[in-house]
């Protein structure tokens, strides 16, 4: 059975008012009536984070309201070209809220760059890239890529301190909130007053996970992010990646690895030279059946 | 005033020293011996030249001329300038203006102040010296900006991904290339007097000038020069992160530096 929650949100001189059109849920987590969410982002995203509803986020655009419904990332004939190499080429998919896409494929078949277009980090030769109905270039690029985070594939630490670090992107971030975020990306709170230098590769990588979350990001890109740690680390990404989707972020993860695609996505787009080779549920996609790694 | 300024006559018996450099260049097969010889023409041709256009200009220019000699010093400064940031979008508008901004701003304060004199004889030399200032930093600063902008692309990106602003994502690097560009001006301000014997002060005080009134000169000139080189290595840093970042708050993509000729002789 399916539940329709009608979500009424507070119209904010400042911020754009988003009207959630359709909420289908799982009707043992809520009671239905009007419930009001406020913050710069009110859409979908934010009624999953709330934490009362977890599931599959559909709907259309609210024109009445002039808001959109989260659905995702959409991608229409999507080209990137560096010089004179396509890197990709007429790229054509959608990657739903709420869930956790894998992007896989060989080296150099434009993974990371896919990702790198979703917060603006580059920019297509042509077609479009809209989120949530909108095109991502009539979106304010600052407050987009607060929303759309980005872990990248190596770590990268900016200050001296753990604590500093995490404030970055947020620099009203009180101990006890960088606490808990360390703690959600699989690290103990005593790691907050450590010194950068000293770190491992993969309690850096962690931290990098933390310090994008404390922008509070209702979509969070992950590239490659365990390729360069142990076994034992990359187990606690995992882990906190999968406590994210749990929470109703999306997460898009370019991955080589079959088996972490398996693990964590429940939707698979295969990329083979720029081009969209494959795509669908993960249990279902032939390039992950073929590499049992 | 006893000036004691050679005679034309000494300075053809001081390209005896040239031959000298030349022989020791011939007996060592340095192969350099023509060059140093051509070198040696080359600076009495130069200075010859620049002489007597001085003179022309001191007597019949005015100040209207100095400011056209000083506008040409500026485009050639900032060509040089420019040279060094090969790769970087727009280097050479971005060098010329901050030498302009620089020269203009200090050789503004210096005349507004009626510390020096506005007069042709007056203004270009103390220019030239100030364009030479600002010319260093701004060369220093836009080498320093394109090497963070290419080396610290993964920090500069980690940045912006967390949605800061370019001029945010890119402060930290503007701070040490800033720091980094000022150090010569300020080490030579600190050591003036002590390691050095600077040019202004030497020049005065070979034409005779008393000691005293020599370093009221070169107070000024050390001074003058803190200030070109810091207005002039803020513009450029401005004027970089424009050029080294595009509208949407993203690094552009760097030309990579040129191959050096030699490397490139060297691999043919």
């Amino acid at each position: 059975m399916k539940g329709l929650l009608p979500y009424r949100l507070p119209r904010e001189p400042s911020t754009p008012r988003i009207r959630v059109a359709q909420v289908q849920c799982f009707p043992s987590l809520h009671g239905p009536g009007w419930r009001t969410l406020s913050g710069p982002w009110v859409s979908a995203h934010a009624v999953c984070n709330h934490g009362f509803v977890q599931g599959y986020v559909a709907g259309q655009a609210s024109a009445a309201a002039g808001g959109r419904v989260a659905v995702g990332f959409t991608l229409e004939q999507v080209t990137v070209r560096r010089g004179a190499a396509v890197v990709l080429d007429a790229v054509t998919c959608q990657i739903p809220a709420g869930t956790c896409t894998a992007v896989v494929g060989r080296s150099g078949a434009g993974k990371s760059t896919l990702l790198r277009l979703l917060n603006r980090l580059a920019e297509p030769a042509s077609g479009r890239i809209l989120l949530d109905g909108r095109p991502l270039a009539e979106l304010d690029v600052l407050a987009l890529r607060r929303r759309v985070g980005l872990v990248a594939q190596t770590p990268v630490l900016l200050t001296d301190r753990v604590l500093d670090d995490l404030r970055v992107g947020c620099p009203d971030l009180r101990e006890d909130q960088a606490a808990a975020l360390l703690e959600r990306a699989g690290l103990p709170a005593a790691m907050l007053h450590r010194a950068t230098a000293g770190l491992s590769g993969g309690e850096a990588q962690r931290v990098c996970l933390a310090r994008a979350l404390a922008v509070g990001p209702a979509v969070l890109l992950a590239d490659e992010p365990t390729s360069a740690l142990d076994p034992h680390s990359a187990a606690a990404v995992e882990a906190a990646l999968n406590d994210l989707t749990a929470a109703g972020t999306t997460v898009v993860l370019v991955s080589h690895n079959a088996a972490q695609a398996r693990r964590l996505a429940s939707e698979v787009l295969v990329l083979d030279h720029g081009r969209l080779a494959e795509r669908g549920p993960a249990g279902l996609v032939n390039y992950l059946r073929e590499a049992r790694t | 005033m006893s000036a004691s300024v050679p005679t034309w006559a000494g300075v053809a018996a001081s390209a005896a020293l040239v031959a000298v450099a030349a022989a020791v260049a011939w007996r060592q097969r340095l192969h350099l011996a023509r060059e140093i010889a051509v070198a040696g023409l080359r600076a009495a041709a130069q200075l010859t030249a620049v002489g007597a256009v001085l003179l022309l200009v001191f007597r019949h220019g005015g100040i209207a001329a100095a400011a056209g000699w000083l506008a040409l010093m500026v485009v050639i400064a900032g060509q040089v300038a420019a040279h060094r940031a090969k790769g970087m979008p727009r280097a050479t508008a971005a060098a010329t203006a901050a030498v302009a901004a620089g020269t203009a701003a200090t050789l503004g304060v210096l005349l507004g102040l009626g510390v020096i004199a506005a007069q042709a004889r007056v203004v270009i030399p103390v220019g030239g010296m100030i364009v030479a200032g600002a010319m260093q930093a701004t060369a220093l600063v836009l080498i320093r900006l394109r090497e963070e902008a290419r080396a610290a692309a993964p920090a500069i990106e980690a940045r912006l991904a967390l949605g800061l602003p370019a001029s945010q994502a890119f402060a930290p690097h503007q701070r040490t290339t800033l720091r980094t560009a000022l150090i010569p001006a300020v080490d030579s301000t600190k050591v003036v007097g002590l390691i050095s014997l600077p040019g202004a002060m030497t020049g005065l005080i070979l034409a005779g000038v008393n000691p005293l009134t020599a370093i009221r000169y070169q107070i000024i000139v050390m001074y003058m020069l803190l200030a070109a080189a810091a207005l002039a290595a803020l513009t450029a840093a401005r004027l970089a992160e424009r050029a080294l970042f595009d509208h949407a708050h993203r690094l552009r993509p760097i030309e990579a530096t040129p191959v050096p000729r030699a490397a490139a002789w060297r691999r043919s």
